[in-house]
C-alpha cells in the first residue's frame, strides 16, 4: 500500500518535473509583428455623426471686422485681445510636423512654415512684436479640445472650416484653400478613389479627411494616426497601401519622399481657417481685421511664395465671406 | 529505501548491546530477544560482525550522502549562483543601455539637424552594450520559457529599434520633418516593446538567481543525520567492547569517532558559511545591485522624458508625468530618499547615494527652470538648458548622477563576486575531506572490531 502511494507521488513529481522542463515558451507578443508609429489605429475608430451637416451652413462665411485694426499694444479693454495683451504673449496651437506650414527646421530646431508666419503677424498686430508668440504643439484630434480649455489663445492648424466645428468653435476667414486628394507609392495600380476598395487608407484621427474616406469610398480600410506625417511613415513602410488627406499636406509628403505621387484627383474643398474660442467673437472680428491686412498688403502673396511655391503658382489669396 | 531498512538494525545493536550487562533484572526479556536474534550474530563475535556491518554501512552512507551534497552545493554556487548573477547583471546592463540609447536619441534630435559626435557615439556604444548583453543573457539560456521569450522578442525588435532611428537620422540631415515621426516610431517601439521585454528578462533570470541561491545554501540535514546516527552507534560499540574486554580504548574505533565528528563539524561548519556568504552576496551584492540599477533606470527614464516632452514640443504633457513619477521614485515625492535612501547599504554606497540624492535635487530644480522656460515661450533656452554641456544643464547633472550609480553599481557587483568566491571557497575540498574521513571511518571501525573479532578465533 505505502509502496503503491510512493511510486505513485514518484510518478507525478516526474510527470510535473517533466512539465516544469518543457522548452515551449509561452504565448507573447508575436515578435515579427511590424513596428507602428504610436496612437496608430487600425481600422480607424470613426468620429461619431456631426452636430451640423455639411451644407447647412455656409463654413467660409466669418465674423466681419469692425473698422479700423487698433494700434498694436493698445487693445480694447475688456476685449480677448486685451486679456492676450495682459498676458504678455499669444498662445498658438500648431502642427510641428507639417512640412511648409507648420514643421521643426531640423537643422535649427526652431518651427517654421506658412502658418507660423502667419501666427508671427497676429502677435505683431497684437504687440508689435512678431516674437510675442507661444506655439505649442498640438494634435490632430487635440484642437477643438485645446481651445475650449483654454490651452491655446487661437489654433493655426490645417483645420477645415466646416458647420460641424463652427458649432463649436470660431473661424477666422479661409487663409488657404486645400482639397483632399490621394498619395500612393509611385509604381502602386491605384488610380483613384474608385481604386481604394479593400485597400488601407491612411488619414490623421479626428481629421475631416479620415470621414471623407469613409463617406466617399466605404470600401476602403481606414488607417487613422495621431499625426498625417505618420501616414507617410506608414505608406513607406509598406503599412497602408495610400494616404488621403489635404493636397498641401500630402504636397509636403511628396517633397519628403519622391517614391510617392499625389494622384489629380480632388474629391473635396477644406478651407483652412484659424480657430479661437466660440464666446470670442471679438477675437474672431479682429483676426479678420489682420488678414484683410494681410490680404491687401501683398504679406499673403509674399508669405506664399517663400514657403509654398512648391505647390505650384501663387493664387490670389482666399476671398473673405461675411456673416457679419 | 536503505537508510529505512537500516535503522532498525542499529535499535537491535542498541537493545542487544545495553540490556544484558547493565541490568540484570531485565535478563529475562533480554534473553528473548537474544533468541530471537539471527543465530549467525548470536555471541560476541556474532554481534561484533554486526557491528561492523552496521558502521561500515553507516559510514559509507554518511560519505556518500555528504560528499555528494557538498558537490552539488558547490556546482549550485560555481554554476546556478554565479551563472545567474552575472546573468542578471547582464539583463540589467542590457535595460540600461536600452533606455540610455532612447534618452541620447531623443536627446540628439533636440540639438537639431547633425547632432554632437559626443551622443552620436554615446547610442553607439549604448546599442553595442545592448547587443553584447543580449548575447549574453541568450547564450546563458535564460532560465525559463519566460526569459528565453523575452530574449526572443528583443531580438527581433532591436534591429528594428535601430533601423527607425539611422532612418530618422538620414531625415534629419535633409532637414524634412519626417525624420521626427520615424524618431517617434522609434521611441515607441523602446517603450511599449524593448523596454517591457528587458523588464521581463530581468525578472526571469533574478528569480532564477534567488531559487539557485537558496537551493545552494540549504542545510545538509540528511547527510549529517546520517552522521550523527553514525556517531551513535560508534559510541555505543565503543562502550559494548569496553564492557567486554576491558580496555578502555580502541585505536581503530578511536579513529573512526574522530573521523566522524571532524567530517559532521566539517559539513555543517561549511554549510553555514556558505549560507552566510551567499545571503551576504544578497544583502550587501545583488540586492543593492537592483536597488540601484532600478534608480539608475529610473533616472534615464526621467532623462528621456525630459527631451521628450521639448521634442514634442507643448504636447508633451504626458513625458512630463511620466518625469514626475520617475523621478518621484528616484528620490521620493519630498525629494529626501525613494530608491537613494541609504538603507543597510556599506560606507561606499552610502557616499555615493548621498552624492547622487543631492545631483537628483540639482537636477529637478534645473527642470523646473527648464519648464519654466518652455512654457514661457523661450524654447531654444530651454532645449540649452536641457542639452547644452554647462555644468548647470540637465543632462550634465543627470550625467553625474548616473556616474554615481554606476560606480555603486559597480562596487556592489564586485561584492556580490566575492562573496560567492567566499561562498564556493567555503566548500572547497569539504566534498573530498567528508569522503576521505568517512572512509577512514570505515577503515577504522572495521580495523578496529576486527581486532578485538580476532581475540574471539
Amino acid at each position: 500500500m505505502r509502496a503503491r502511494t510512493a511510486a505513485v507521488a514518484l510518478l507525478s513529481a516526474l510527470v510535473l518535473a517533466g512539465c516544469g522542463s518543457s522548452t515551449t515558451p509561452p504565448p507573447g507578443p508575436d515578435p515579427a509583428e511590424p513596428a507602428r508609429p504610436v496612437g496608430v489605429q487600425d481600422p480607424a475608430v470613426l468620429p461619431t455623426g456631426s452636430a451640423a451637416p455639411a451644407g447647412s451652413c455656409n463654413a467660409r462665411a466669418s465674423y466681419r471686422p469692425t473698422g479700423a485694426l487698433p494700434a498694436p499694444g493698445q487693445m480694447p479693454s475688456g476685449s480677448a485681445m486685451a486679456r492676450i495683451q495682459r498676458a504678455g504673449r499669444l498662445v498658438v496651437g500648431v502642427d510641428q510636423n507639417n512640412f511648409r506650414f507648420g514643421y521643426r527646421d531640423p537643422k535649427t530646431g526652431n518651427l517654421v512654415g506658412f502658418e507660423i508666419d502667419l501666427a508671427r503677424e497676429l502677435a505683431r498686430a497684437i504687440f508689435g512684436s512678431p516674437d510675442k508668440v507661444l506655439f505649442r504643439a498640438i494634435t490632430t484630434a487635440d484642437r477643438e479640445d485645446a481651445i475650449r480649455e483654454g490651452r491655446v489663445d487661437i489654433v493655426i492648424r490645417s483645420m477645415t472650416m466646416n458647420c460641424d466645428r463652427w458649432e463649436r468653435v470660431n473661424f477666422s476667414t479661409e487663409y488657404f484653400s486645400a482639397g483632399q486628394a490621394i498619395m500612393v507609392a509611385r509604381d502602386s495600380p491605384i488610380t483613384g478613389i474608385k481604386d481604394l476598395a479593400g485597400k488601407k487608407v491612411c488619414a490623421a484621427t479626428g481629421s475631416t479627411s479620415i470621414r471623407n474616406i469613409a463617406a466617399k469610398a466605404p470600401d476602403a480600410r481606414p488607417v487613422s494616426a495621431s499625426d498625417a506625417l505618420d501616414c507617410l511613415v506608414l505608406l513607406q513602410q509598406l503599412q497602408v497601401d495610400a494616404v488621403s488627406t489635404d493636397d498641401a499636406i500630402l504636397a509636403g509628403f511628396a517633397e519628403q519622399d519622391r517614391g510617392t505621387k499625389i494622384l489629380p484627383e480632388r474629391f473635396t474643398e477644406e478651407p483652412y481657417g484659424m480657430a479661437m474660442k466660440k464666446e470670442s467673437v471679438d477675437l474672431a472680428r479682429f483676426v479678420n481685421g489682420v488678414l484683410e491686412r494681410l490680404r491687401t498688403d501683398g504679406t499673403w502673396t509674399r508669405l506664399y511664395k517663400a514657403w509654398l511655391s512648391s505647390l505650384g503658382p501663387t493664387p490670389q489669396p482666399p476671398a473673405p465671406q461675411y456673416r457679419d | 529505501m536503505g537508510l529505512v531498512t537500516l535503522i532498525p538494525e542499529v535499535v537491535t545493536v542498541t537493545t542487544l548491546v545495553r540490556e544484558p550487562v547493565t541490568r540484570a533484572p531485565a535478563a529475562a526479556p533480554a534473553a528473548r530477544l537474544r533468541r530471537r536474534s539471527a543465530g549467525r550474530f548470536r555471541g560476541t563475535p556474532g554481534r561484533l560482525t554486526l557491528a561492523t556491518v552496521a558502521l561500515v554501512v553507516l559510514g559509507l552512507a554518511t560519505g556518500v550522502a555528504g560528499a555528494v551534497g557538498v558537490r552539488q552545493r558547490a556546482d549550485l554556487v560555481d554554476g546556478a549562483v554565479a551563472r545567474s548573477g552575472e546573468l542578471t547583471v547582464a539583463a540589467q546592463r542590457l535595460y540600461r543601455a536600452l533606455s540610455d540609447a532612447d534618452a541620447t536619441a531623443a536627446s540628439a534630435f533636440l540639438t537639431g539637424g547633425v547632432e554632437p559626435v559626443a551622443l552620436r557615439e554615446r547610442y553607439q556604444a549604448d546599442i553595442a552594450a545592448a547587443a553584447a548583453a543580449l548575447a549574453v543573457v541568450s547564450g546563458g539560456g535564460a532560465g525559463d520559457g519566460r526569459g528565453a521569450n523575452a530574449v526572443a522578442r528583443i531580438a527581433a525588435q532591436l534591429p528594428v529599434y535601430t533601423g527607425l532611428v539611422e532612418t530618422a537620422r538620414v531625415y534629419n540631415r535633409q532637414g524634412v520633418p519626417v525624420g521626427g515621426a520615424y524618431l517617434r516610431e522609434a521611441s515607441g517601439v523602446m517603450r511599449e516593446r524593448l523596454l517591457p521585454a528587458a523588464q521581463e528578462l530581468y525578472e526571469a533570470v533574478s528569480g532564477e538567481l534567488d531559487e539557485a541561491r537558496g537551493d545552494a545554501g540549504a542545510f545538509p540535514w540528511f547527510a549529517v543525520a546520517l552522521g550523527v546516527l553514525t556517531l551513535a552507534a560508534l559510541v555505543v560499540v565503543q562502550r559494548y567492547l569496553t564492557r567486554r574486554t576491558n580496555r578502555v580504548f580502541n585505536i581503530g574505533l578511536v579513529v573512526a569517532t574522530v573521523a566522524a565528528v571532524t567530517a559532521m563539524l566539517w559539513l555543517g561548519v561549511s554549510a553555514l558559511v556558505t549560507a552566510g556568504r551567499l545571503e551576504a552576496s544578497h544583502d550587501r551584492g545583488s540586492e543593492e545591485v537592483a536597488r540601484l540599477a532600478e534608480a539608475r533606470i529610473a533616472a534615464l527614464q526621467a532623462r528621456a522624458d525630459e527631451s521628450l516632452t521639448l521634442v514634442a514640443r507643448g504636447n508633451g504633457q504626458a513625458f512630463e508625468d511620466d518625469y514626475a513619477k520617475m523621478m518621484d521614485r528616484l528620490a521620493g515625492e519630498n525629494r529626501d530618499g525613494g530608491l537613494l535612501v541609504p538603507g543597510d547599504a556599506d560606507e561606499t554606497t552610502r557616499a555615493a547615494l548621498a552624492a547622487a540624492l543631492t545631483e537628483a535635487r540639482n537636477w529637478d530644480s534645473a527642470h523646473q527652470q527648464v519648464r519654466q522656460l518652455d512654457n514661457d515661450g523661450q524654447y531654444a533656452e530651454a532645449v540649452t538648458a536641457s542639452v547644452g554641456s554647462e555644468q548647470t544643464s540637465t543632462a550634465t547633472i543627470a550625467n553625474r548622477l548616473d556616474e554615481q550609480l554606476a560606480g555603486a553599481i559597480d562596487h556592489n557587483s564586485e561584492n556580490f563576486r566575492q562573496e560567492v568566491r567566499g561562498a564556493a571557497g567555503s566548500l572547497a575540498g569539504a566534498d573530498i575531506g567528508v569522503g576521505l574521513l568517512a572512509a577512514l571511518l570505515v577503515v577504522g571501525a572495521a580495523a578496529g572490531i576486527q581486532r578485538r573479532l580476532a581475540e574471539y578465533r
